[in-house]
Order: C-alpha cells, then structure tokens, then sequence
C-alpha cells in the first residue's frame, strides 16, 4: 500500500491531533495544576512533558517567578500625624499552588488585591508608630522588616511568599514640601548673613587694628621728637648757658642793645626822652661830666 | 498506448521541448506522477484528461508536500549566538542547557526553544528625583546604574522582570542610603561613600531575588538643593564671595594707612633731628660771635662799651620819632598830646597812652614800645628761654 496515500495521511495527522490534546508542557517559569471536572487532580509538576487526559483533565499554568506589586502613590500618617506620599513595590511569588487556587482561582489580579491590602495595612500601622526621621533614616530598615513578618505569615494563606517590600518614593504632602522649602531657604539666608556678619567682624578687625597701629606709630613719634627737640634745646642752653657766663655782665649788656635795636628803631615809634641820658651827655655841653 | 498518441511520436519527456505551443502544466504533472507511481509499483492506469485520479495518484504529490513541510520545519531549528550572548535551550520547557556564541541547531518547537540573553553588555539605569535626607530637608540626586546580565538562567527562570526589577530596586536603594545622612553630608563629602553603600543596598536586593544580575557601577552624577531653594543657595555662595571681598578690602585699607603712618612718623623724627641740629647750631654760631667779640672786649672795655652802646643808640633814635624834655628846668606840668603825635607821624601801632608826664622818665626809653613781631619769631622765644 501506498504510504503517502492522502488518507493515510489524513489519519496520521487525526492522530497526532489527538495525541497533543494528551500531553502539555510546564515551561521552567510556570506552575500547572491538572483538574478534572473542575478539581484538582495534580499541582507538582516539574518543568518539561507530561500527560492528560483529553476532555476530561484541563491545566491552568501560572507564573513561578519573582513577580512585582507596583503601588503607586499612597499617603500614610506618621507618629506625627504628617502625611507621607509613599510608593512601594511587593516582590512576590506562588509557593503553595492549591491554596494560591483555592485563595484566588489562579486570578493574579485577585491575588495582587489581597497581598496589596494586607502590606498597606502593615505599612499604615507602621508608619503610625513613627515620626516621620525615623521613617526616614536609620529605622527604616527595621520598619520594613517588622511589617514584612506580619505580611508574610498573611500571605502564606494565600499560597503566597512576600519575598520582599521596599518603598520606592517618600515624599511630603505639597503643603508639608513648601514648609520644608521654606525651611531650607531659611537655612541658607541665615547662613549667608553669618557669613557677611563674620567677614564685616573681621574687616572691621582689620581696620581697628591698623588705625591702633597708625595711632601708636605717630605718638611714639612725636613722644620722639620731642625727646629729640629736647635734648636739643637743652644742649643749646648749655652752650648759651656757659658762654654767656663769662661775663654775665657784658653779655646783659649786649644782649640788650640787642634787644633795643630790634624793639625800638621802628618809625612808629615816639620816644620821650629824658635830655639827662647818657646818650644825650654831651648835647648841651662837650666836656667830661 | 495514450502517451505515444500525444506528440510526435516520440517520449512524453519530449513534450516540451518539440513542441511549438507551450506545455501543457497539468499533463506535466500527471505523467510525472504516473511515473513516480510505477516506480513503487503501483498498477498503470491510462492518463486521460479529467480522469479520476484516486489514492494512488495524490500520494507522491502529498509525500512532496510532506518533505517540504519537514524541510521548513527542520530550518527553522537555526539560530546564531553572538559573542556576547548565550542560549538558554529548554525542551518542552524544561532547561536542558545553555549554548555559546556561533551557528547553532535545536529541534524545533514544539520539542526546543531556544532564548537568547545579552550577558555582556553593560546596560544603564538613569534616574534624577527629589528625596529626603535624614534631617528631613530635600535634595535632587541625579544617579546612574549600570549593571550586566551575568547569569542568564537565573535572570530568565526566577525573576519576572528583571530590568523593571533593578530599577525599582535601585529607586529604592538611593532613597534608602540618602535618608541616613544629613543633607550637607549628602552635598559635600559623601558622594562617593552613598555611591558605594547603594551599590551594597542593590546588589544584595539582586542576590536576594536571584535576578542574575551584576551591578558594576553605581555614581551620583549630581547631587543638590531643589529648584525652590536655588536662588537661597546661590545668596549663598554669593555671600561667602562677599566675606572674603570684606576681609580684602579692609587688608586695602590697613595696607595703605599703616605704610603711610610709619612714613609720617620718620618725618616727624626727621624733622625734630633737624630742629635739633639748627637750635646747637645756632647756639654754637651766636655764642662764638659773643666769645670772639668777648675776648676784644676785655682788650679794651671802656672804649668797646662807649663803642657799641653809641652805634646803637644812633640806630634806635634815628628811625623813631622823639620828644625831647629837659626835665630840671621846670616843675611845672608839662603838655604832651601824645596821641596827636603818634597820629601825626602816622604809626599804625597801638599806645597805651601816657598824657601829661611830668617827671623823669628812665634811660632807654619812656612812653609805650610797640611790640612787632621779627621775621623769626619763634626762633627769638626761644632763644631768649634758652638764653635766661
């Protein structure tokens, strides 16, 4: 017989159709579960080939991966009733897949709802113990770990491993950021002025010190000079002192005529004068007196 | 027989090429079928147009068609790896091992698929935000991530998205770092230490989830204050520059007037020097002349004496006005307006008047001596001191 025989085709490809509705393949990131009728025959499959029964066994597959619960903007209270826009994100995973089923009929959305709701609860009750630095800072770590324990044990109901919770945006109300930028802006103004206080304190440091330093300079001068002008002086008087002390008589004499010339010799000058000076001793007679 | 009755006389095999009309497609195929079927063996069966072909006849063209189905089928089992990737191969979705770069072949779907993974390439993450600092106050951080692939089979089997799970992380990660320390830390010295520490942060993430990823860098290529507060910032800075404007001007200032001072205080020294020179000088010059005219004088005292007081009586009354009393003569009053007489000579110095004198008056000199004030008036006070 002719083996390529269109109908011997045709019956070889009706085989083969029946036999890929007896077989299905786990992929090495999903989890199958086998039903019949709607229950649940077998969950543990490995990755790779395995059998069912046509029309009487379906499989659903799931993903069995890390997957991620992005939560965008949420607010929460601290300790100091101060709203924190907060975003985080789940990083989960199916463990159990019959109580992931029996949870969730295998409705990932359903499942993202449930853990969603019992991490912001976590996070809510939380973030109320805190003030919002020690939201913020240090804590933070111990913040997340606290709230993951209770998460976890949650979602094991669900057949389901919180394997982590991180926050990925903390933020200030509108309100709360203008008053921290408020803040900040002070912050710096008080700085600038502290610098411009410092440089005016030590410029005018400077100009004291150089004009205390002008002051000094010019009295210890003139303290000098008239040290200077002393001993000139004094030297002077010395030299006059014993020269002229000689002949103390002479020199009142000489000094005087001196003096005379320089006073009196001036054409606004009226003298009255006595005819019986010595000057005059011969005007009205020539001899010897 | 049919098939010698169709052309010439001679083999079908000549049909086309004897022939001037052109050949006849379905006649082709047909005797070509006819053959293949005789060469399994299959009964002869006369080739007539329109005749019914049966099983027999449709084999061979649907043996053809198979082969070429498998043919296309087999083909699409090639793939290449370059240098940088790898092939991760799963056989009905089950991990069956990873391929090396070059020309490769796996059995086809549905049995073999094969994912290819860029190991070797460095990707990049940039991300610029806002985040809190410990100190509650805001900073922009503008951070990059690089990072590579490094295990292919972990990236593709345990995490779902593994370059949206590095960025998320790493948003994470910074804020994470940046909220343990204070903002001028963060600003100033801490770039490099918040760098690496987020490195540390991201990185343990990864190994936690098994993402197979390896993060090679992590920089902060900006760190600063926010929009709102730039204009404070830079009042800032602009008044550290003024400080320091402040303090150099004032260094100006005390390098202008101190230099200046001491210059003012030299000369001031200078100047009594030189006073002081003068005054010995002088008293050395006028006590000479005295001893030299000394020594003549106690030569001959009388007559130098008679001498010098003449010339300068002669000097002193040839210049002033006089009035000349002959006082024993009379006892009686005598008028002297002497105002008149200054006024009639014209003399612009000032009298303290002496009407009606009668009496001697001394030798030297009587009424009143304006005093006038010599070129060298200070000089003379002070040697008239001196000379006392």
């Amino acid at each position: 017989m002719n083996i390529f025989k269109p109908s011997f085709v045709l019956v070889a490809i009706l085989v083969l159709f029946v036999f890929s509705m007896s077989v299905f393949t786990v992929d090495e990131r999903e989890l199958a579960i086998k039903f019949q009728f709607g229950e649940i025959v077998q969950s543990d499959f490995a990755s790779g080939l395995h059998f069912k029964t046509p029309f009487v066994n379906n499989v659903e597959k799931y993903p069995s991966r890390i997957l991620t619960l992005n939560n965008p903007q949420e607010l929460f209270l601290t300790k100091e009733k101060k709203n924190l826009y907060v975003d985080f994100f789940v990083k989960w995973r199916i463990v159990d897949i019959d109580d992931y089923y029996n949870a969730t009929q295998g409705d990932e959305l359903v499942a993202a709802q449930r853990l969603l709701e019992q991490v912001k609860d976590g996070i809510r009750t939380e973030f109320a113990k805190r003030t919002v630095p020690e939201v913020v800072t240090a804590e933070r770590r111990e913040l997340m770990s606290d709230m993951l324990n209770d998460v976890k044990k949650n979602a094991k109901t669900l057949g389901i491993e919180v394997v982590d919770v991180r926050v990925k945006r903390l933020e200030f109300s509108d309100d709360v950021s203008d008053s921290v930028y408020r803040r900040m802006r002070q912050e710096r103004a008080r700085v600038a002025s502290e610098l411009r206080a410092e440089g005016s304190e030590s410029a005018e440091q400077i100009r004291a010190d150089a004009e205390r330093q002008r002051t000094v300079l010019l009295a210890e001068a003139y303290r000098d000079a008239e040290i200077l002008r002393g001993e000139g002086d004094a030297k002077a008087a010395d030299i006059y002192a014993r020269a002229y002390s000689k002949n103390p008589e002479f020199y009142a004499f000489y000094r005087s005529i001196a003096a005379y010339r320089r006073s009196l010799g001036n054409d606004s000058d009226l003298l009255v004068i006595d005819a019986d000076s010595e000057f005059l001793r011969y005007l009205n007679q020539s001899g010897k007196k | 027989m049919a098939w010698n009755e169709s052309g010439n006389g001679k083999n079908p095999w000549d049909n086309g090429r004897g022939n001037d009309s052109p050949p006849d497609l379905d006649k082709i195929v047909r005797e070509w079928q006819q053959r293949i079927n005789s060469m399994f063996g299959g009964p002869k069966k006369p080739a007539g147009n329109g005749d019914n072909q049966g099983g027999g006849a449709g084999g061979p063209l649907v043996a053809l068609i198979l082969i070429v189905v498998a043919g296309a089928w087999a083909f699409t089992g090639f793939y290449t790896v370059d240098n940088a990737e790898r092939g991760i191969s799963l056989r009905f979705g089950s991990y069956a091992g990873t391929t090396q770069p070059g020309l490769r072949w796996h059995v086809p779907w549905p049995i073999e698929e094969v994912l290819i993974v860029n190991v070797a390439g460095i990707n990049k993450y940039n991300q610029q935000t806002r985040m809190l600092t410990a100190d509650e106050n805001i900073v922009e951080v503008d951070l990059v991530v690089q990072y590579l692939r490094s295990d292919p089979v972990a990236l593709l089997f345990n995490v779902r998205d593994a370059d949206g799970t590095l960025n998320d992380v790493s948003e994470s990660a910074i804020r994470e770092v940046i909220g343990q320390y204070s903002m001028d830390f963060v600003l100033l010295e801490g770039r490099a230490q918040i760098a690496q520490e987020t490195k540390a942060v991201i990185q343990s993430a990864l190994d936690e989830y098994g993402a197979g990823i390896v993060v090679t860098t992590v920089n902060l290529q900006d760190v600063n204050f926010p929009g709102q507060v730039e204009a404070a910032v830079q009042d800032a800075i602009k008044a550290r520059e003024d400080k320091e404007r402040l303090s150099f001007e004032a260094q100006s200032y005390a390098n202008d007037i101190v230099p200046r001072a001491r210059g003012e205080a030299a000369r001031r020294l200078l100047d009594a020097e030189g006073y002081k020179e003068q005054v010995i000088a002088d008293a050395d010059g006028e006590t000479s002349r005295f001893s030299q005219l000394l020594t003549e004088y106690e030569k001959a005292p009388k007559v130098t004496r008679d001498r010098l007081y003449i010339e300068a009586m002669e000097s002193v009354y040839s210049n002033s006005s006089k009035v000349l009393l002959d006082a024993e003569g009379s006892g009686n009053m005598l008028y002297l307006p002497v105002d008149q007489l200054i006024k009639a000579r014209g003399g612009a110095g000032a009298s303290d008047g002496n009407p009606g004198n009668s009496g001697r008056s001394n030798t030297g000199g009587g009424g009143s001596v304006p005093q006038r004030s010599g070129a060298s008036g200070s000089n003379q006070d002070s040697r008239s001191r001196g000379s006392r």
